[in-house]
């Protein structure tokens, strides 16, 4: 009995390795979607990361798709943004995946590095992308590989009327106001210390900016210095934030009415007057110096898998024009102040005359693209400790501005062999 | 040892062997390959065999070293208190006493938990102003903690959160593991006018170890090999990735810097580690042959 | 017995109960938090009070849980998994143990460590080789795929468990059943295996946690909504920044209820076996 089982296990195993690396990544590639339902001309698989909000106008606007085109099926499946990119690098390098996938315009760097997804330049019609605003768009080794069908994700100042009635413009007025409402039990200013997105503003408005044109980090420069300084300084030397402030205890402070002003997203702020915040929103203020803070502004767009079989291509190609449409943009679009990508969209009258949309415009035109290149990920990483550093006071701006240069270049090298 | 036919032993094995040959031998040979390759970003689909290169790398940086003795520390802290309390609220559990079923169950909630909900709220109840953990440290006038940003307590703070979700599965082992252990033994030791530490030493104690033993050590592996909680609490090594690990890192050099042979290298170096100390454990402080 | 040992007892009995309640109280409290976080209105996952019910508690969440959000469909997925990777376990564990407690053959040492081996490796490296094993095998987006893989990842501790329980059961029992007459599966299935009870409980229970509220496996296998299990469709819920806390805060007290109950099922056999005295020599 051993002598015939333990060779046949050995067989058993030995057939098993060789049947999986045989579609080993990189090996044979099989189109297809996901094993089963997904193999069909009529039938769309997408991968997606939304806020939950933004998810109810996008099954809208699939329910309008599929209503034009009888016997078209979508599936469409929520990931969180880490688990999207991770997901579908693993399925696609393996020959599977959705037909397109839908995220923010940072993922296109990796993915397109791995050729998983497809430029878009070249597979769409001519003249496909004049429909967009020019900042909406991401050129990556000269090719485009995302159709947006928003822009925004920057960061503003938000404050609660009920305390805050006028939007400081300047830092001595932002720090008057804050300083002003700041007592036992409430501060006048909370926000995010712990990521660096939440830096960038400052970085910007004194100057400076994460990497160069050609993706060289820029980090150790006197712009660094001065912009964690300057958050430093709004909690140890004019005491206005509490002493630890994530992203959650920030928001709860500004829900809880428990901090008059903070600094977030378009994301948020549905969520706040949910919680019974009177609203308002307004670019972040100009910095000692004289200039606007510069958040960074991106988009999130659908991308086509390098897998879709060719029989299924311009049905997907159509589901991704009607999606970056201005109906489809215009959708909801005040509950949800998502600015659209579409040039008729982003000038429509709708938004014009809403004063969260239009201030959060004005922000949009102060801010900077966010860079779509892998290198985008080392630098946030490096980032973070460092900043964190410097206000748990362990280091100085300075040290943290060197180190922060020095651990990017050594990450990027390490990334890059 | 029991007499049977040669091939009976084989036949009630063949199903679970071949249950996990399916599953887990492939994508343990395919990272061994991948240890001895350059995959990573550039190098997807043209990876190429490069040597020991990867590992030349690894011990030449002295993160390796201060991340494997974090690893031991995370690891070593989270075990002794996991046995402990499990272990001693399991002989609580076992006696006759009122509540015991009540008790039990309430014991077991921490594991039933969804972790990713349980680690978050966790992690709000360590804020320094506003966490339930200083509020209640404060009204019993003891001094606040910064438990998310000193580096010290940051990482105490995740294993806290780990103890309080692992001790609920080495209380219902213990408790399964004292329930085989007849009563007359006791009985005889009573006689013998053994006290209660006696009688756990010698009585309890031995009989138990069969099935402590494999629970202790799978949990030390899968304490060693988890980096959800620390993730989590930590959110992703905070403050100033003071709070990684070895599997933690692993993750973060796979999955942020897309270095994927570098990451399988690391990977092999922990399998190694732990395949020395379940040799270990086994040869010497734990036998297999225990009793047979 | 004296007074004095009377009093004795009386102290440590009131000592015990102290530090049950207490340390139960300890134990409750973050789960009292996730409560609080299900009843707040406005998704807050923190408060900063310690007020355990909010001022203005609602228990909206659960009822958008139930009737609102496929919170049913995924809890029946995550129940036909659970329950065949508990079968699976339960079944193969106590045979394999079985052959490893009773038997000495070539292989024997190695063929138990390996089951150890297969735990060392950290499992975040072996997700990528898993999607293009169960690509290959065409078992992705099939409870199969997930059964098999969660019923590898719970086998080695089942296995070595009950491998343990088995050794505290003297022997002796089986020969005797043998020199009646039984064959060897009858000696195993009819006199080891009732005697196992609780590690038939503590294998069942572990099993079934293993698929239960199992995440990264199931991220890798199940891609399509309507296979969704409890983990996944619970993380629909959250957005980068934007999350249905009070939402996922329910549904996570709704993941705990099975999982109570199977437990409290099981509790009965946690304490019958051998120390009933139903063996005597």
């Amino acid at each position: 009995m051993r002598r015939v089982l333990v060779p046949g296990l050995l067989a058993c195993c030995a057939a098993l390795v060789l049947a999986a690396t045989s579609c080993a990544p990189g090996g044979g590639k099989t189109p297809g979607g996901s094993a089963k339902g997904g193999a069909t001309a009529r039938n769309i698989v997408i991968w997606e990361q939304m806020d939950p909000e933004e998810r109810a106008r996008f099954e809208a606007n699939l329910e309008v798709f599929k209503q034009s085109h009888p016997g078209v099926t979508i599936q469409h499946t929520p990931y969180e943004t880490e688990q999207l990119r991770t997901q579908f690098q693993t399925a696609a390098t393996a020959g599977g995946g959705p037909d397109l996938i839908f995220g923010p315009s940072d993922q296109v760097g990796p993915l397109s590095i791995l050729n998983t997804i497809v430029p878009l330049d070249q597979t769409l019609e001519q003249g496909f992308f004049d429909r967009f605003v020019p900042g909406s768009l991401d050129t990556l080794n000269g090719h485009l590989y995302a159709a947006p069908d928003q822009v925004g994700n920057h960061l503003v100042l938000c404050f609660d009327r009920r305390l805050v009635p006028r939007a400081p413009a300047t830092t001595a007025e932002f720090i008057a106001t804050a300083k002003r409402l700041t007592r036992p039990g409430r501060y006048g200013f909370a926000m995010n210390t712990t990521e660096p997105y939440w830096l960038v503003p400052f970085l910007g408005g004194f100057g400076g900016w994460v990497m160069d044109a050609q993706a060289r980090p820029t980090l150790d420069t006197p712009a660094m210095v001065q912009a964690l300084a300057f958050l430093k300084s709004l909690r140890d030397q004019h005491k206005v934030m509490p002493r630890e402030s994530d992203y959650m205890t920030a928001e709860t402070m500004f829900k809880e009415g428990k901090a008059a002003m903070i600094v977030n997203g378009p994301w948020s702020w549905s969520g706040y007057r949910k919680a019974g915040v009177d609203l308002g929103v307004a670019p972040i203020f100009r910095l000692p110096n004289g200039q606007w803070a510069r958040p960074m502004v991106a988009s999130k767009g659908y991308s086509i898998n390098v897998n879709v079989p060719k029989d299924r291509l311009p049905l997907v190609v159509e589901l991704l024009s009607f999606l970056t449409s201005p109906a489809a943009e215009l959708r909801s679009v005040r509950d949800l102040s998502i600015l659209p990508s579409s040039r008729d969209a982003y000038r429509d009258s709708t938004l014009l005359g809403d004063p969260t949309l239009a201030a959060s415009r004005q922000a949009i035109e102060k801010g900077g693209r966010m860079p779509v290149v892998p290198e985008m990920r080392v630098i946030w990483d490096v980032m973070r400790p460092e900043m964190q550093s410097v206000m748990n006071g362990v280091k100085t701006p300075a040290q943290a501005a060197k180190d922060m240069q020095r651990a990017a270049v050594t990450q990027i090298a390490g990334m890059k062999q | 040892m029991l007499r049977a036919p040669r091939a009976f032993p084989y036949r009630l094995l063949l199903p679970a062997v071949v249950a996990m040959l399916a599953v887990v031998l492939f994508p343990l040979l395919y990272n061994f390959y991948l240890a001895f390759r350059n995959m990573s970003l550039y190098h997807y689909a043209d990876h190429r065999f490069v040597g020991l290169t990867q590992f030349r790398q690894l011990f030449s940086q002295p993160i390796l070293y201060v991340l494997f003795g974090k690893s031991l520390l995370w690891t070593a802290l989270n075990l002794f208190f996991h046995v402990a309390i499990g272990l001693f609220l399991a002989i609580l559990l076992t006696g006759p006493i009122k509540g015991r079923a009540f008790y039990r169950t309430v014991f077991i909630l921490p594991w039933a938990m969804p972790q990713y909900i349980s680690a978050l709220t966790w992690r709000g109840m360590f804020n320094y102003e506003y966490g339930a953990v200083n509020l209640i440290l404060q009204r019993l006038h003891l001094p606040a903690v910064p438990w998310l940003t000193d580096q010290v307590w940051a990482f105490l703070a995740p294993v806290i959160v780990n103890i309080w979700l692992g001790f609920p599965f080495m209380m219902i082992v213990c408790l399964g593991a004292l329930s085989a252990i007849p009563r007359d033994l006791y009985e005889a030791a009573d006689l013998d006018g053994a006290n209660a530490w006696q009688k756990f030493r010698n009585v309890t104690w031995p009989q138990i170890l069969p099935v402590l033993t494999p629970a202790v050590l799978l949990g030390t592996i899968w304490t060693f090999n988890n980096m959800v909680v620390i993730w989590l609490v930590s959110q992703g090594g905070q403050p100033a990735d003071q709070t990684h690990i070895m599997v933690s890192y692993i993750y973060k050099v796979a999955f942020t810097y897309y270095r994927y042979s570098y990451a399988a290298a690391f990977s092999v170096i922990v399998f190694l580690i732990l395949l020395g100390f379940v040799l270990f454990t086994l040869r010497r402080a734990a036998p297999l042959e225990a009793r047979t | 017995m004296t007074g004095a040992g009377r009093a004795r007892r009386r102290m440590v009995g009131v000592l015990k109960h102290a530090f049950l309640a207490l340390f139960a109280l300890a134990t409750v409290y973050p789960i009292l938090q996730i409560v609080a976080v299900s009843l707040r209105p406005a998704d807050r996952l923190y408060s900063t009070s310690l007020a355990l019910i909010p001022k203005d508690a609602t228990l909206r969440a659960y009822h958008a849980i139930l009737f609102e959000k496929d919170f049913l469909l995924w809890m029946r997925n995550s129940f036909v998994v659970s329950l065949a990777v508990t079968l699976l376990g339960v079944t193969l564990a106590s045979t394999a143990a079985y052959a490893f407690s009773r038997f000495r053959f070539p292989g024997w040492r190695e063929g138990l460590y390996s089951f150890l081996l297969t735990q060392l490796f950290p499992p975040t490296m072996l997700m990528l080789p898993l999607y293009v094993l169960m690509r290959a095998l065409h078992l992705l987006d099939t409870f199969t795929g997930l059964a098999v893989a969660y019923t590898a990842t719970a086998l080695p501790f089942c296995v070595w468990t009950m491998r343990g329980y088995y050794d505290t059961i003297p022997v002796e029992l089986e020969q005797a059943a043998l020199i009646d007459g039984c064959g060897p599966w009858a000696a195993f299935t009819r006199v080891t295996l009732p005697l196992a009870a609780p590690a038939l409980a503590i294998t069942a229970l572990f099993s079934f946690m293993a698929a239960w509220s199992e995440y990264p496996v199931a991220r890798i296998i199940i891609h399509r909504q309507e296979l969704y299990t409890l983990p996944l469709g619970l993380e629909s819920l959250a957005g980068v920044f934007q999350t249905e806390w009070a939402n996922y805060a329910a549904g996570s007290l709704f993941v705990c209820v099975p999982v109570m109950a199977l437990f409290v099922v099981l509790n009965r056999w946690l304490v019958s076996g051998l120390a009933l005295g139903g063996v005597k020599g």
